[in-house]
């Protein structure tokens, strides 16, 4: 028992309402956001009892803004993780943090640069002298990497921190924004409509992200191999069943929070599940990990010098529990 | 009847400034983004009810558990600081320390430590009030004026007596300005902790809102988080008024 785990319980000391089964084993998932069909795999899985079928007992936590799952999976506050992505993967590494990506949900980089359709910005190399707004949190680095193949400098354009609204960009207070294809986007075709756009995409450029990455700690691996092994298999479970009957997801997800707009969150959940199935998705399944594409981020990162040295990506990225699953049952 | 004059003025007083806010935005054309009209924010409610109500409660009772052991510890703090001069030069830095530190950052290590319990919550509510009522306490008490502590001494009244029966009385309108200060703030640290990752409660549906640029949630929540702010001031005022009955502060 942790130190968590031990207030908690002296916490709920007297408010103790039922006995659980004792053959689970109870873990945590720390989402990277608040309950959004971003995470309906995971939701779906938990509600049709696919974590109970491998004996566990999971408890979904959201995220929120000040929150890096990084670290609560690395001191054990939390089982599992889904983390920023390969990025925040590495940058954990880096700092010796002692967690493992076992698995990668968004197989190409989920967000684009977008543009007026109508604006000055036509190629990368309008980029010069233009305002954009991206986020400090990986995105940045994405776009530098693009516009260097432009032969763009950073300081050939204003490169400004982008807030949590899209209004700014609406109203014209910059000519580039940066949005992730499930969320922010939707909000600029509903208003703005998708033919006023233009997308400018990583990958068009020879940049791949991979992102929403499943993360746990070494010590999980260590002394429970088997409690990984059995949530990837209810995740991927529940994520078939959330990309094969998108309103199944949606009814889930809505339930535990039904002020979130349906629609919205239809749109989401489509978007979520192509990126689920790009890439190498599409042939290796959900959650598969693409060492090739981590390698192509992990080299990107340490020649724009945001990685000082190398991260040993053997250790970082576990594919072995992935490997375990039959490839028929890991396709979505 | 004094009462129920006041209450039909105040209800009076929300009717006029709710037809003004309906009317404002119609007349002057607010676009929704920035003002969306008020009925649409109570239909959105009505829309869906059981999230508001358990986001109601769940706040409420965060803030009320943080509140209450705020005030209990202040008081209890601001009594033995008072007893204790020793005590007070030990921990009263400390104390100052603590709260400069900011919510923010006290926040996610809660969650560290309590994961994503009620009563996290609770804790940073908690911590947002048990410093004010501290304070006020400590000023409260040490306001007492020495002639009637010497004249109650006199009749070999106790350190205990003393306390119970002169300085926490005559403190006790100090301390209500921290508890009605306190009312405020733990709801406000309720809230903050429930942005550290949580399904249930009016800083889940406000951050939900915000993010997902949905004004007429962020409104319905903030409209929730009001009458549970001003509900609960209104509640510590009340027992303040009936506790406090000679102070001509209210």
């Amino acid at each position: 028992m942790n130190r968590r785990q031990l207030l908690a319980t002296i916490a709920a000391a007297g408010t103790v309402s039922g006995v659980r089964a004792q053959t689970l084993t109870k873990a945590s998932l720390r989402l990277k956001w608040l309950p959004q069909t971003q995470f309906a795999g995971f939701y779906i899985a938990k509600a049709r009892g696919y974590y109970a079928a491998e004996g566990i007992d999971l408890t979904i936590n959201p995220g929120g803004p000040n929150l890096l799952t990084e670290n609560l999976v690395a001191t054990g506050a939390d089982t599992f993780g889904l983390s920023g992505g390969t990025d925040s993967v590495f940058a954990a590494r880096d700092k010796g943090l002692p967690i493992v990506c076992v698995g990668v949900a968004h197989q190409v980089t989920p967000f684009v640069y977008v543009t007026r359709a109508d604006g000055p910005v036509k190629t990368l190399a309008d980029f010069r002298g233009k305002t954009v707004t991206t986020w400090f949190t990986g995105a940045n680095y994405v776009l530098l990497g693009m516009l260097a193949q432009a032969g763009i400098k950073p300081a050939d354009l204003t490169l400004q921190p982008q807030q949590v609204s899209m209004t700014p960009f609406i109203e014209g207070q910059s000519d580039v924004a940066t949005a992730t294809v499930y969320n922010e986007y939707y909000q600029l075709m509903t208003r703005m409509g998708a033919d006023k756009l233009r997308r400018f995409v990583p990958e068009d450029y020879g940049v791949t992200f991979p992102r929403d990455t499943v993360i746990t700690s070494e010590a999980v691996i260590k002394d429970k191999p088997d409690l990984v092994g059995g949530f990837l298999r209810a995740s991927i479970r529940g994520w078939r069943d959330a990309l094969r009957d998108p309103k199944a997801g949606v009814d889930t997800v809505m339930a535990i929070a039904p002020t979130l707009d349906r629609i919205a969150q239809e749109f989401m959940l489509t978007e979520a599940g192509k990126l689920m199935v790009a890439g190498q998705g599409a042939k290796e399944g959900l959650l598969w990990i693409d060492q090739a594409a981590v390698k192509s981020a992990h080299d990107f990162l340490l020649k724009y010098e945001v990685l000082k040295k190398p991260v040993d990506l053997a250790a970082a990225y576990n594919r072995s529990f992935l490997d375990a699953i039959p490839a028929a049952d890991r396709l979505a | 009847m004094r009462q129920a004059g006041a209450l039909l003025r105040l209800v009076l007083g929300l009717m006029a400034a709710a037809a003004v806010w309906e009317a404002a935005v119609l007349l002057f054309g607010i676009r929704p983004a920035y003002l969306p009209r008020l009925s649409t924010i109570l239909a959105a409610i009505a829309s869906t009810p059981g999230a508001y109500l358990d986001g109601f409660l769940r706040t409420l009772a965060e803030t009320s558990i943080g509140f209450a052991a705020g005030a209990l510890v202040g008081v209890a703090n601001g009594v033995a600081f008072f007893r204790w001069p020793l005590l007070r030069d030990m921990l009263f830095p400390i104390f100052v320390v603590s709260q400069t530190i900011p919510v923010i950052a006290f926040g996610a290590l809660v969650v560290l430590w309590f994961g994503n319990t009620l009563l996290a919550k609770a804790v940073i509510a908690f911590y947002l009030t048990f410093f004010p009522v501290t304070v006020n306490t400590l000023l409260g008490l040490q306001s007492v004026n020495p002639h009637q502590v010497a004249l109650l001494r006199s009749f070999g009244a106790t350190g205990r007596s003393l306390m119970l029966r002169l300085q926490l009385p005559t403190a006790l309108p100090q301390i209500f300005v921290a508890l009605r200060l306190g009312a405020s703030l733990s709801l406000v640290g309720a809230i903050v902790g429930e942005w550290f990752g949580d399904t249930t409660g009016l800083g889940v549906l406000l951050l939900q809102a915000m993010y997902t640029e949905n004004v007429v949630g962020l409104w319905a929540a903030i409209l929730c988080a009001a009458v549970l702010g001003t509900g609960f001031y209104a509640a510590v005022a009340a027992a303040e008024r009936h506790l406090v009955f000679w102070s001509a502060e209210q």
